[in-house]
């Protein structure tokens, strides 16, 4: 398993490497996208925090980069009309840079890039939910040769996924999602929509659950702890991905500033090599704790990525003790 | 303008009520002359919600006694969830019953095409990834969706090719994703259904409604594969919002909003066939 680093400029290519990253992915405009498309999305982190400044810039990345493969991403979930053309020229543009992967999320995008003879660098970013091996045999057929598997999946959905041809990328550090990412059709122009959903009247104590979950896929409100990230973490269930081959561990956090991100890679890396070594969930967590602290977000597996780890040391769910009030509704509001 | 309508139930009993009674007063006088031509049942956006094989066949059959086409809408799923779904549809099959499936998962696609191919096939409203954050109709309440149908027209090609006999969504901000439909003729050309008047603004596996059944500390990410008795089932909640005025309703795991009457004006008449559900459901 290789840790999948994000960056956005060259100079972060030497500090992640030193960290442990195995290969790294970025976000690049195409040449005169904004005159043409205005602030319709490339990929999906903002452009001005998060993106490589150029075409320039991405060749350093890959020189710099050397043997660890560089992903590039136009992982936008739709395109403006007209855009395809433009987008299946840059990735030409970006396939001769020296990248060696597209994450793209889009069917139509997909479709074209094989007309362009270029399927075999696709890799199916996580926005397209694919969640089944039926739905990865699917993708396989068009020449997608990487699946990117969605946060909210099981380690039994994980390995379940599998089919062959296709490596699978996991999500190993950071930035959660209350709604699944590639079925919450928001922007976060006008603010993450799950911010502010709300159970409402009637839900108190359940608001507060559902308000502190949110927190925790936030990052913990943006928190951190000895300069690492207070974010979701799948770190303790490397030992069961390594052995249903997961190839690649993605830490998110683009538009991160470098020591964030330095200090993601350098806790995965550790993990990485606490699992390598043998050790068990119970010493990644420990290692883990040991260099990062927060230990109680550890105990009540409150961070973590896939809670399923400790499903033998979990409370086991209860059978329901109560249905939830629903508030009296009719069918569509009269107006 | 004409449309055949398809009519969303919740239960297989649910009465046939007459479209234009089911949408909000203001959008009646837009909903256009047309036969309701199919029942449409089951689940888009969660697998728990899906009906077992005797309340599906009491779906299928009610359909055949109203003359409709049976339509069993499938959400995305998870390798269960693809088992389950499999399961259901050989059962219906065994029992007789040969509904259109709609799909939302290219793995039930795949599930189709390889064990029901004879089955008419729809893809669903969540292929359609296109935004339709309900607050970019604050200032602009028609939407500045430009129906441009050179958008997806290689998915279109490619899901005829399939055997997909129609294409369904509901309303985005975009527009163009259904095409100009099969009369247009052209190797995209699919049938296109709109789903009103609830759009789906976000789904996800961390439904707080099945957290409710779980003591503190549980529910959400430590109970996604968790089977649940679906306490949503019934009626939707309201869900207001402070930064939208459109009324939004929160069905188990999915969240909805009403779609303004300015924007369902552009929208109806780019479809022909309108599937209209009398509440928001997942």
């Amino acid at each position: 398993m290789r840790i999948l680093a994000p960056l956005r400029h060259s100079d972060e290519v030497r500090p992640l490497a030193d960290a442990g990253a195995g290969e790294f992915y970025c976000g690049v405009l195409p040449p005169g996208w904004g005159a043409a498309f205005g602030s319709a999305a490339v990929h999906r982190r903002s452009t001005a925090t998060a993106s490589v400044p150029g075409l320039d810039d991405l060749a350093r990345i890959v020189a710099r980069a050397g043997a660890r493969p560089v992903h590039a991403t136009l992982n936008a979930t739709s395109y403006p009309a007209g855009a395809l053309p433009m987008l299946v020229d840059f990735a030409r543009q970006l396939v001769d840079a020296g990248v060696a992967g597209l994450i793209v999320a889009e069917l139509e995008l997909v479709l074209a890039l094989r007309d362009a003879g270029l399927a075999a660098r696709v890799h199916l970013s996580s926005l397209a939910t694919c969640r089944n091996a039926g739905a990865a045999a699917f993708w396989r057929r068009l020449g997608v040769t990487r699946i990117v598997l969605p946060r909210h999946m099981t380690l039994a959905e994980i390995e379940a996924t599998a089919v062959p041809g296709v490596e699978r990328e996991v999500f190993a550090l950071n930035d959660g999602c209350a709604f699944e990412e590639g079925t919450c059709s928001t922007t976060h122009a006008f603010r993450p929509f799950c911010m502010d959903d709300r159970l409402g009247e009637g839900a108190t104590r359940l608001d507060e659950r559902y308000a502190f979950w949110r927190w925790t896929l936030d990052n913990c409100g943006s928190r951190q702890s000895r300069g690492y990230t207070l974010g979701p973490c799948g770190l303790c269930a490397l030992p069961r991905l390594a052995a249903m081959g997961v190839a690649s561990l993605k830490v998110v956090g683009r538009e991160a500033p470098l020591a964030r991100k330095v200090a993601s890679v350098r806790l995965a890396a550790l993990a990485l090599d606490v699992a390598a070594r043998g050790g068990t969930r119970e010493a990644i967590r420990d290692a883990v704790v040991a260099e990062r602290g927060a230990a109680q977000l550890c105990a009540g597996a409150h961070l973590c990525y896939y809670p399923d780890v400790w499903a033998d040391r979990l409370p086991p769910p209860r059978p329901p003790r109560r249905v939830v009030p629903i508030a009296a509704a009719g069918a569509a509001t009269p107006c | 303008m004409a449309a055949e309508y398809g009519l969303r139930l919740a239960s297989p009993a649910d009465p046939l009520t007459d479209p234009q009674a089911l949408v909000p007063p203001a959008w009646r006088d837009l909903m256009p002359e047309g036969p309701k031509a199919a029942l449409y049942f089951g689940a888009e956006f969660c697998e728990d919600r899906l009906p077992d094989a005797d309340e599906a066949g009491a779906f299928c059959a009610r359909a055949r006694d109203e003359g409709l086409a049976a339509t069993l809408m499938t959400p995305l799923v998870s390798p269960a969830g693809l088992a389950r779904t499999a399961a259901l549809l050989d059962a219906l099959g065994a029992g007789g019953w040969r509904p259109d499936v709609v799909f939302n998962d290219w793995g039930v696609l795949e599930l189709l095409l390889d064990r029901h191919p004879s089955w008419p096939r729809r893809a669903g409203r969540l292929l359609n990834r296109s935004l339709r954050d309900p607050r970019a109709y604050r200032d602009a309440p028609q939407g500045p969706a430009t129906h441009d149908v050179s958008r997806y027209a290689r998915v279109r090609a490619h899901l005829r090719a399939l055997g997909v006999a129609a294409l369904e969504s509901d309303a985005d901000l975009e527009g163009g994703f259904l095409g100009d439909g099969l009369q247009a003729g052209g190797e995209d050309a699919l049938a296109r259904a709109l789903h009103v008047p609830f759009t789906y603004a976000a789904s996800g596996r961390g439904c707080p409604l099945k957290a409710a059944l779980y003591p503190d500390g549980g529910g959400f990410a430590k109970a996604f594969a968790a089977p649940c008795p679906a306490p949503c089932r019934g009626r939707p909640q309201a869900a207001p919002r402070a930064d939208s005025a459109l009324p939004h309703w929160r069905a188990g795991n999915t969240v909805f909003y009403e779609l303004p009457v300015e924007a369902a004006r552009d929208w109806l008449p780019r479809a022909e066939r309108i599937v209209v559900h009398a509440h928001a459901a997942p």
